[in-house]
This record gives C-alpha cells, structure tokens and sequence, in this order.
C-alpha cells in the first residue's frame, strides 16, 4: 500500500470518528448512543468476518465464537477486580487470538464446506463449554452481577457518554487496521488465494499459513466487537457464542455486500435498523427481516454497498465511453 | 474508499453536505422525538421488554395480557392523581444482550419511567444490570432463579421480583413428595428433567429435599432429554427397563406436553407416581389430549386456587383478553401491576426510582393470589413470600388440577433460611 492511500485511509478515518463524535451534539439522545454502539460491536463483528469471506474466500459459521470469547473473557478478568480495562481487553484479545490460532490451525487446511462445518462444530463446542461450565461462566445464565468500569486514565465508562466515546475511538482503530491488512500485499495475497488457490500455491505462496494468519486476525477482530458489546449490556451471555450469532454476521455481509471494505458495516446498520423498527411494530420480525434479505439476494443479487458501488462504476464507464465516441 | 480524485469541488462538497443531513435525519429517525419525561407527563408510560416470538412466546404474550388487563382496569378506575399509564411492550427474542437494548431504549427513548422485566433466565439477568445503571423502579416478573434475588451481590435498590422461586418450590415440593413417599413406601426414584442448567438445578434442589424430608428415597437412574427434544422413546424405555416407583420430572412446555403424550402410548403412568414441575399451567394441560389423572404438579396458576372471587374475576377478565386461563408468568405479572399501583398511589403519580422503591420494599398487599390473605415483598432481598407454593393433582376435568396441598411458608422460610447460610447469601 502506498503512503498516499495509507494517508487518504487515515483521514477518512479521523472524519468518520469525527462524525460519531459530533454525532451526540447533533442528537443529543441516549438512544442514540445506545443504537450506535450496538451497531459498532455487531459492526466489528460481520467485519471482521468478511475478512474471512470476502476477501479469503473462507466462509466461516462459527466466528461468533471469538466474538463470545472476547466478551467472556475480557468479563471475567474484569469481575475478578484484578486488571484495569486496558489490560483486560488486551489479555481478552491476546487470549482469544490463541484460540483463534488453535482452531484455525485444524480448520484452515479444509475446504469450503467442510472448512464451514468444522468452524461451525468448533463454535458449538465452545458454546457447550459455557453452558456446562456454571461455576466460571454462570451457564444459561450468562456472566451475573455486571461487569465493573473502574476508571482509568482519567476515563470513566460508567458514564454513557464516555463509553460511546470510548468505543467510537475503538472501533475506528480497529477498522484502520483491517484495512491496512486488506490493502496490504499481505491482503492482495489474500484475494489470490480466494480467486485461485492452486496458482498462489504455485507462486510460493504458502496459503495454508497465509489463511491461519488472517483467521487469527479475524477472531481477535470479532472479539473486540465481543468486549464492546459486554462493555455495553455490562454482562456475558451464551447467546453471544450461538450459532445464529454467526448467523446474523452471515446476513449482515449479505445485506452490506463483500467486496466494499465499508459493505459489512453498511450491512450491520442496515440490519440493526430494521430489527429495530421491525420489533416496534410487528412481532412477525422474522418474516419482515426474511423478505427483506430474499429482495437483496434475488433482486439486486448483492449487498447494497456492492450495488450502489457498481452502479456508479458503471455510470462513470458508460461517460468515459460517451466522451471518448464524442 | 475507491475514489481517486482528490480535488476539493463544489459537487463533492454538496454531496459531504447532503451526506451530514442524511446522518442527521438517520439519527433522528432513530431516536424518534424527544419525550416529555417527567412527573408533569400526564401518562406514566411502563416499558415491558419480554419474549414475544420464538418457542417460549407463550411466556410473554400471556405476561403483556395480564399487564394490558391490569393496565385497563387501573385507568378505569381514573389512575392516580389524574395520571393515567400506558404499557410499552418490546419483543427481545429471547436474547439477552438484545433485552439489555430494548430496556435501556424503552427507558431513554420511549420515556418509560417504570419496568416489567418480562424475561426469563439470562434475559432477566441483563435487564437487571440494566436498572443498575439507569435506576428506575424494575419488577421482574418471570425470573425464576432464586439467585436474582437471594444474592447480595447482584442486589439492585429499584429492582424487584414480584414471580415464585425456585427454592421455595423446592421445599415445597421435597414436602409434598415425601409426605407421599413415606405413605406409599416409594423409595425407588428416577428423574427425567431437560439437559440444560434450569433442568440440572431444579431437578437437583428438589431431589435435596425430598430427602431431607424423607431420607429413604434413593434416586436410582437419571435421564437427560436435550431441550426441545421432539421424540421421548429412548427416555420411557429407560425408565421402563429401570422401573421406578416414583419419578420427578422438570420438563415444562411443549417438552412435557410431548413427553406426556408419548408416556401415555406405553402406560408409563399406570405404575409410577409422578411429580412434575412444570405441568400446572392451564395451558400445558389443555394441550395434552389425554391428561391422565393424578399425577402430581406444582401448582401455576388455577382459578379455584387460592379460591377468592378476586382470582376467579381475573381468570374471567383475562380470559376476555387471550381468549386461555392465564398462565403462572400471568397472574405474576398482574401481582407486579399491583405493587407498582399501589406504589404510585402511595407517591401520589411521583414516579422517581428511589422513592416507587421506597414503597415497593416491604410492602404486604391484599392480593387473591395469597395463600393467606397477602402477599409480601420482602424488604431484606426484594423478593415475594406468601403466594401458592402449592402442589395438586391433576384430573381429567377442568381446571384439571385439584386437591392442592401448601406448606406452611414458615417451614419454606426456615429451610430457606439454611440455604442462604450454606450459599453464603445471609
């Protein structure tokens, strides 16, 4: 990647952390804190798959697992009142990236369906563990009696302001690194892999280190959206390791589309809001949410950011050859 | 990300523009417009965030009836202080980080000044985390889980439990059985409760008294159906090769309507006395064709029990409603609906946390859902003692269950008492 892209990337990142934090003025609403970090925990989350499916080409059922991880993890070394925020996302991080790192490593070697299936069956062994496991994890029950927010450096996320601050800054972080990793020669390795294995393999191209090493990068990714998300509902619950989790993170790419860095978040916007006004009105949210993604897949046949982006390629295609038949 | 024209125009500086508009009219559209909250609001609004779809929907629709009932009757009877209240309800799916969401925006957005936490389990659990923060009057309605309250650790100033708990049903169930027990000579048990940690722990709890109240039982054979397991046909063989005399089951819903149903193909209950913790919810023995007579249920909900005419003038007004007798999640929520009314009466409509709080801890209501003649909110850990911590036995006529036998609620208390010491909650 070139200093150029590296520094367009950099403030297009400082203006969308900008915009989240002027966003609060301009709606000066809890609720709408409250939704913006929802949508920035399930955001990292389908991002990071994305990493996984539409850059790799690696469809992953079970990534909610890391999700869960980092949300349990960073949880439970909070309520033990030993470590501050900042070490506990970090062990919470480092901790879930060694998991990552073991299960990849069995996983990656297969292919498609059977690489799906296997992260799927990892996932669901990990969601067994927390519901067996009561004395650690509170089983069904989730992690009880809150997660502590002792201050630190000066901030206090008991605040709801702080904690939307915090978080914005979090996410913004974490999506210029996986946009250095996506357009890093690292990340158009990536995207060789998924066109044409063979001929990466052919080029010395050692794709099953290649495919671990961004697995590993993914998993740590989810599970910041993991450590947002028990930031924010101040508890654990296995829920956040189901497999209808990596569902939702599957619908979000659909919605948002793959080949945009942007389109998984689109996606997590896109569907947070419906869920949100849907559940409002009708109980049916099922069917509501249902039919909106069969008129994604079978009427624009790709994510809404993927659309949007094609339609004005084409546009701008279509002009170029105007001026040049004028 | 993918343009790369970096000249500052007029278009790109209409689009930037048009751009913040449409985040602005977003988050707007988000938040809907701002509520007027306060005590001069004229309505008090009362957020409910419950389950309302997915297999347990039973659980929050017949809860949201009894609280629209309650909610009717109340304005009816023109409020309090000229104020009247409206009920908000919200679906969580069941999901606990989504009831988390969905209270906290009932709270901020909708302008909810008080909350029925209709969850249940982890969902209750996120809710409560949830008043910890925001501080408005809670009373979990559905929560059965002895821990939300018992312990001290999770203890919330403004939040409350107006549902049974699984430790006195504990109790009273190890009584009754073993009063049975000791008169039919059953030592021989077996359990067939649902794999998961409410089936392990209620199963365990009322197998611990049980024995305490009769030390010759002895449990000879467990099976653990998974949740939702739609075919029970390796479980009854089990229990037909093992050959219980008695048999305690937790299964509940749908589960236990199946399994009944599928017990009755093999005679299963001609030979073995049958204690069941979830049967007594009217609509669990409507769904089940052919009920068999005398098996032994804690009590949910009946209209008969305790019999007041207050009782038998709900199961009529709820009915109205939902068109089914109310369920045991119903006549919890309409307890909740008369501690929060009694609560705002007493405030006269001030609908601050601490002070709702104030009034809720400790207080002893009339109510036709007491054993005696109230129910009470106990001070000490927010929740209620005094209500139907019954067991019957069912009949194949309607209301299906009779005869049902409570323990003294002293005896309950005593033992529970114990159990505090031992968890290390007194």
């Amino acid at each position: 990647m070139t200093g150029r892209g590296f520094l367009r990337d950099l403030a297009i990142a400082v203006a969308l952390l900008v915009v989240l934090l002027v966003l609060p003025t301009v709606v000066p609403h809890p609720a709408m804190r409250d939704f913006v970090i929802y949508v920035i925990a399930y955001g990292l989350l389908a991002m990071s798959l994305n990493l996984l499916v539409g850059f790799t080409g690696l469809v992953s059922f079970g990534h909610a697992a890391y999700f869960a991880s980092g949300a349990y993890i960073f949880g439970l070394l909070m309520q033990s009142g030993k470590f501050g925020i900042p070490l506990a996302m970090l062990i919470a991080i480092g901790g879930t990236a060694l998991l990552a790192l073991v299960i990849g490593a069995i996983c990656v070697r297969l292919k498609e369906i059977y690489f799906a299936f296997l992260t799927l069956a990892f996932q669901m062994f990990i969601h067994s563990i927390i519901l067996t496991w009561v004395s650690l994890t509170g089983g069904d029950q989730g992690l009880m009696g809150g997660i502590p927010r002792p201050p630190f450096l000066g901030i206090d996320l008991n605040n709801g302001m702080s904690l939307y601050v915090f978080c914005s800054v979090v996410f913004v972080v974490c999506m210029v690194i996986m946009r250095q990793v996506v357009q890093s020669p690292f990340g158009y390795t990536l995207r060789m892999i998924r066109d044409n294995p063979h001929r990466a393999n052919f080029l010395g191209v050692n794709v099953v280190r290649m495919k671990l090493a961004i697995f590993v990068i993914a998993g740590t990714m989810a599970s910041v959206g993991g450590i947002v998300m028990a930031l924010f509902v101040s508890g654990a619950y296995p829920e956040f390791g189901f497999w209808t989790t990596s569902g939702e993170a599957i619908f979000m790419i659909m919605l948002g589309g793959t080949q945009l860095f942007i389109g998984p978040f689109i996606g997590a916007i896109l569907l947070q809001t419906l869920n949100h006004y849907v559940t409002i009105y009708t109980e049916h949210h099922g069917l509501v949410l249902g039919i909106v993604i069969l008129v994604f897949v079978l009427g624009l046949r790709r994510g809404l950011a993927d659309f949007v982006y094609l339609w004005f390629q084409d546009r701008k295609t279509k002009q170029i050859e105007k001026e040049a038949g004028r | 990300m993918a343009s790369k024209n970096s000249g500052v125009t007029r278009r790109k500086i209409l689009k930037g523009a048009a751009s913040a508009a449409a985040v602005g009219a977003f988050a707007t559209t988000i938040t809907g417009f701002p509520h007027i909250a306060g005590a001069q609001a004229k309505v008090i609004r009362i957020g409910m965030p419950t389950i309302l779809s997915g297999r347990v929907a039973i659980l929050g629709t017949s809860s949201r009836a009894a609280v629209q009932l309650a909610v009717q009757e109340f304005n009816a009877a023109g409020g309090v202080n000229g104020r009247t209240v409206e009920l908000i309800d919200r679906d969580s799916k069941g999901r606990p980080d989504e009831a988390a969401k969905v209270t906290r925006d009932l709270i901020n957005n909708d302008g909810c000044e008080i909350i029925i936490d209709g969850e249940a389990s982890s969902g209750s659990f996120a809710v409560h985390e949830v008043i910890r923060d925001l501080s408005v009057l809670c009373l979990h309605t559905c929560s059965e889980s002895s821990t939300l309250t018992a312990d001290p650790k999770l203890h919330v100033k403004t939040a409350f439990r107006s549902a049974r708990q699984g430790i006195h049903d504990a109790v009273a169930g190890g009584k009754y059985a073993s009063a049975i027990s000791k008169a039919k000579g059953l030592k021989k048990w077996m359990t067939c409760s649902p794999d998961y940690a409410y089936g392990r722990d209620n199963t365990a709890e009322f197998i611990e008294y049980a024995k305490v109240f009769d030390p010759n039982i002895e449990v000879v054979d467990q099976v653990w159906p998974k949740l939702f397991q739609p075919d029970y046909t390796e479980n009854i063989t089990k229990i037909l090769q093992v050959r219980p005399q008695a048999m305690y089951s937790a299964l509940w819903g749908g589960d236990l309507v199946a399994f009944i149903e599928q017990s009755n193909l093999y005679s299963l209950f001609n030979n073995i006395t049958f204690f069941s913790g979830g049967l007594g919810d009217p609509p669990v023995l409507t769904a089940i064709k052919n009920l068999p007579a005398g098996l032994n249920t804690v009590y949910r909900y009946n209209r008969f029990f305790p019999n007041k005419p207050g009782n038998q003038a709900f199961a009529e007004g709820y009915n109205k409603i939902a068109n089914q007798e109310p369920t045991n999640w119903s006549w919890q929520n309409r307890l909740a609906c008369h501690f929060i009314f009694e609560a705002l009466k007493r405030t006269n409509g001030k609908t601050d946390g601490a002070a709702l709080a104030a009034e809720v801890k400790g207080m002893e209501l009339d109510s036709p859902f007491a054993v005696e003649s109230k129910i009470t909110m106990r001070a000490d850990d927010h929740t209620i003692i005094g209500y139907p911590a019954a067991w019957g036995v069912t009949t194949s006529k309607f209301p299906y269950v009779q005869d049902f036998t409570a323990p003294a609620w002293s005896e309950i208390l005593q033992l529970e008492s114990e159990w505090k010491k031992r968890k290390g909650y007194a």
